[in-house]
């Protein structure tokens, strides 16, 4: 137990390490975006008939605490980060925890049922596809997934997009419909939302899916030859029990250990397939601070949001590993 | 390994003589030309990139705004046809659209084709000029006897889809070459060096890899690819987003080197190296290296259609390539306007160009990395 502790101990500070570390580089980045927080909350008053000048723009730096050397800034923004606040968006000029909250929930969530959805489907088709010597079967699984990786999904949805508008007269956009958006979650809220998130999980389930099939296949592969697989088969044990038993144990390992990078690919295509379905989420938010307004605190914070989902997501599959694998769990437990 | 043996031992010696003295190229060049699918794959990607290169001749028109159809906006592609009602043609013909605003019209733009007068297809007719590998030209494949042909149709400002479509294949492949190019001389160094020495250095370097992985990659190059200044000029911008993407697409890559290298680098033929005196940087490129030259071209492949997607994506949001330089991403810009999804489908044409080329790429890939296993054939 107590080396059980040590590592997961040990895991928790690596993945605080990273955590640091990306902090650090979406920060830099931040900085690097031209104009600061100072000018453009001027420039928004700018906007409602006060002239500014140069004596309030640095004004609103010291009141931002802009003026203070890199270093302490990074400090402030990250331990403020870890507890929940990431100030106030420059542009919205609005708390974003306050602005974020559901929405990275909602975004989270989608992405985390793709996931889901995308093993679902895999290992068994994955396991089937490995043990088959089903050619015709064979040859479709692989252009199937061929299909999912050159095919992305942005262009997947851009083409169910031209479809529906084209057959059905509707584009099947946004994730509520005219009289829920702004309404509080209830059951009706909740059934129109699930009538239209599934669009979403299918487009950023495809390539993952894909993705998913071929890492399935391969580790299966690789497992079934073995000896030990033989030997079970000599035994008598036969069937979807040899195979769940025995080689599909194995080959889960590494698929567990790398959730999170697959979270990490999904997240990837989250903002495109937002604005393209013009979702109302994390995703579209990080889109448009970044490509129209320059909103470096609010797409800072998004970033680093993600990143932290991501990193966290490591951290629990790897105590997960260690708890569920005899050779892991061994090495720690002794 | 006995199959192979028994289908040797029946045929003729200098066969069996030709196999085993064949080099690791000429190997893999034989395990690959078994593999349909594949070598389907070459030659759509010969094909393709063959007609990138020369786009300015085989297609009819400037990409850019020079080459504009003024008369002929948002136009459906015109197919060309050797009879209708009028007759038989043995040259193929199109019609003539001709726009008008006035009263009856409501004054809209509308155009209307008229099917009495028709353009005859002719081939190397003088037209926009061009340069290609430097040297100017006015010659293209094809084009009609008066006024112009537009196979995919126009776009919103009367430019030919076609023309783009060839241009921005051309587009694509640079990025592509570009960002590999520089991920893989990242990714050599930064892989080389961490799984030469090991130890504390590899440990560090690994420790920043994955950092850089955890961010997902899109949001790193959109926040990248915000501070590129507006005023900067189209060709600049295409430089500095191909090096973006290979500033960011090196970690696989870089990992896949360090581990090979972390196993390599403790075989005896390092050990005598370093014996005999030589330097790490030379161990690490005359000795470790070739050992994986293979690998590495593969790898190289593989990732190069997922730079070009990456450019498309980029492109598509408007962070990444502008006007005047043609890409994917770029002329996909507005076609999620509910008056393109209704009216003017043709916007999607090139759609199916690219994910030909993206697909060849991906099985030209599969099947070098087939190929190039050594133990392939003893396997099955």
């Amino acid at each position: 137990m107590v080396q059980f502790l040590r590592f997961a101990a040990v895991r928790a500070f690596l993945a605080m390490f990273t955590l640091i570390l990306v902090s650090f580089i979406v920060f830099s980045l931040m900085e690097l975006v031209p104009g600061d927080c100072a000018e453009r909350y001027l420039a928004f008053k700018n906007t409602t008939g006060s002239g500014i000048s140069v004596a309030d723009i640095e004004s609103e730096r010291i009141r931002l605490g802009l003026d203070k050397p890199y270093i302490t800034r990074w400090v402030t923004w990250i331990f403020n980060a870890f507890q929940g606040d990431f100030g106030d968006s420059c542009i919205l000029r609005v708390n974003i925890s306050q602005l974020l909250g559901q929405k990275f929930w909602l975004s989270l969530g989608i992405c985390m049922t793709s996931l889901l959805v995308a093993y679902l489907i895999a290992i068994p088709v994955g396991i089937i596809s490995a043990t088959s010597n089903n050619a015709v079967l064979n040859n479709s699984l692989r252009l199937v997934s061929y299909l999912g990786l050159a095919m992305p999904n942005f262009l997947l949805a851009l083409m169910i997009m031209l479809f529906s508008t084209v057959f059905f007269g509707d584009s099947l956009t946004g994730l509520f419909s005219k009289e829920f958006r702004d309404a509080a979650w209830s059951w009706p809220r909740v059934k129109d939302f699930l009538s239209r998130a599934w669009l979403p999980v299918f487009i950023l389930g495809w390539s993952a899916t894909a993705f998913a099939i071929q890492t399935v296949r391969a580790l299966m592969s690789d497992e079934i030859g073995k000896l030990y697989v033989t030997a079970a088969a000599a035994r008598g044990v036969s069937g979807r029990r040899l195979l769940w038993r025995y080689p599909a144990r194995h080959a889960l390992g590494p698929i567990i250990n790398s959730l999170g990078f697959d979270l990490n690919r999904i997240f990837n295509e989250l903002p495109i397939v937002a604005l393209i379905l013009t979702l109302t989420e994390a995703g579209a938010l990080l889109l448009e601070s970044l490509a129209r307004s320059n909103d470096q605190q609010l797409a800072g914070a998004i970033i680093f949001m993600l990143t932290a989902s991501i990193v966290v997501l490591n951290f629990v599959t790897d105590i997960i590993l260690a708890l569920t694998d005899p050779r892991v769990r061994r090495s720690i437990l002794g | 390994m006995t199959n192979t043996t028994a289908i040797y031992a029946d045929t003729d010696q200098s066969l069996k003589e030709a196999y085993f003295t064949a080099g690791q190229g000429q190997l893999i060049w034989t395990r690959f030309k078994k593999q349909k699918a594949a070598m389907a794959g070459v030659i759509v990607l010969v094909v393709l990139i063959l007609s990138g290169l020369f786009a300015p001749i085989l297609t009819p028109y400037d990409p850019t705004i020079a080459g504009r159809d003024a008369d002929y906006q948002n136009g459906a592609p015109q197919i060309p046809k050797f009879w209708d009602e009028n007759g038989f043609s043995a040259r193929p013909f199109i019609y003539t659209p001709s726009r008008e605003r006035s009263a009856a019209t409501n004054f809209r733009w509308v155009t209307t084709v008229d099917r009495e007068a028709r353009r005859y297809v002719v081939f190397f007719p003088k037209g926009d000029k061009y340069k290609l590998f430097g040297i100017p030209g006015t010659r293209h494949l094809f084009g009609v006897n008066e006024g112009k042909i537009h196979l995919f149709g126009t776009d919103g400002g009367g430019k030919d889809i076609f023309s783009r479509t060839f241009h921005a294949i051309n587009t694509s492949l640079a990025v592509g070459t570009i960002g590999v190019l520089i991920a893989f001389v990242l990714a050599l160094v930064i892989g080389g060096v961490s799984g030469y020495y090991g130890g504390w250095i590899d440990s560090i370097l690994q420790m920043i890899t994955d950092a850089v992985r955890t961010i997902p990659a899109i949001p790193l190059f959109m926040a990248l690819s915000a501070f590129i200044p507006i005023e900067w000029s189209a060709e600049t911008r295409f430089l500095f987003i191909s090096m973006i993407l290979g500033f960011i697409g090196w970690p696989t890559l870089a990992r896949r080197v360090r581990t090979h290298l972390l196993t390599e680098r403790n075989q005896e033929y390092v050990l005598a190296a370093q014996l005999c005196g030589a330097p790490a940087g030379h161990i690490i490129r005359k000795h470790l290296l070739p050992s994986f030259t293979s690998y590495i071209i593969v790898d190289l492949v593989i990732s190069f259609p997922y730079m070009v997607l990456s450019e498309t994506a980029l492109s598509f949001i408007g962070l990444g390539l502008k006007d005047p330089v043609n890409s994917l991403g770029v002329m996909l810009q507005s076609v999620t306007s509910a008056d393109v999804l209704l009216n003017y489908q043709w916007y999607f044409i090139p759609v199916i160009f690219f994910i030909t080329l993206v697909l060849a790429f991906v099985f030209v890939g599969d099947g070098l990395r087939d190929a190039a296993d050594p133990y392939g054939d003893t396997k099955k």
